[in-house]
């Protein structure tokens, strides 16, 4: 994933790679994300959450639908 | 009762990288531990496959990831207390903060026109900017495509 300054940048950037415009997250929807993921990383404890727990971390910032579930078949065999 | 092996060598990693901020090899991590570096090379395997590390292609003993950190440097530098991280994307990015529990910067860029674009960790909270993030890759392609992704 990649950083812009706004919508007419990412859709820049889509033209000039030739690749379809995909989804976008705020600042807030990653930091979300970015908090789940890692607050616990440095322990005994940690582990990379599992498909069905990404389902939910997704849904519960907003995020759903097959580009956002890792076993969604639709999407597995896409380049 | 004492944790496996690769709970050992993995905490030994993060540890290393919070505190020096480079990935130690696995003979640095067999010498650390006093463990064989046949046996950290195998549990550098095993982390790999359970997602937790992504090893340097073509050197097994060499860590290209430890998410949310980077092995090597990257356009995804993170300022924490005075030392430099590097993170693997705009989200490993604010996962250094996040996993360090500390405050940071992170002199970003705009992925086309190279506009900077600095985010900041703040008391446990991003300082609100002009930004979105756009995910080029499908959930169910991030591993197959981790260093693109």
């Amino acid at each position: 994933m990649l950083l812009f300054r706004s919508e007419e940048t990412v859709e820049r950037w889509c033209e000039a790679h030739r690749v379809p415009r995909r989804p976008l997250v705020n600042l807030e929807q990653l930091w979300h994300l970015a908090v789940v993921w890692y607050e616990n990383r440095l322990t005994a404890e940690s582990r990379r959450p599992t498909p069905q727990d990404m389902v939910g971390i997704f849904a519960s910032v907003g995020l759903e639908g097959p580009f956002w579930d890792p076993a969604a078949d639709s999407w597995a065999g896409a380049s | 009762m004492s944790p496996d092996l690769d709970t050992t060598v993995k905490l030994h990693i993060y540890r290393a990288i919070a505190e020096t901020t480079n990935a130690p090899s696995a003979a640095e991590v067999a010498r650390d531990l006093g463990v064989g570096s046949s046996e950290v090379e195998a549990a550098f395997g095993r982390l790999y496959s359970r997602g937790l590390l992504v090893l340097e292609p073509g050197d097994p003993t060499r860590i290209r990831m430890a998410p949310p950190f980077s092995g090597i440097e990257t356009a995804f530098p993170v300022e924490v207390r005075g030392r430099r991280y590097y993170a693997n994307c705009v989200w490993d990015a604010l996962g250094v903060p996040a996993a360090l529990h500390e405050d940071a910067v992170i002199p970003a860029s705009d992925g086309f026109s190279g506009e900077p674009i600095t985010l900041e960790v703040r008391d446990g909270r991003p300082v609100p900017q002009e930004c979105v993030i756009h995910f080029a890759v499908p959930a169910a392609r991030w591993w197959h495509d981790i260093v693109y992704t």
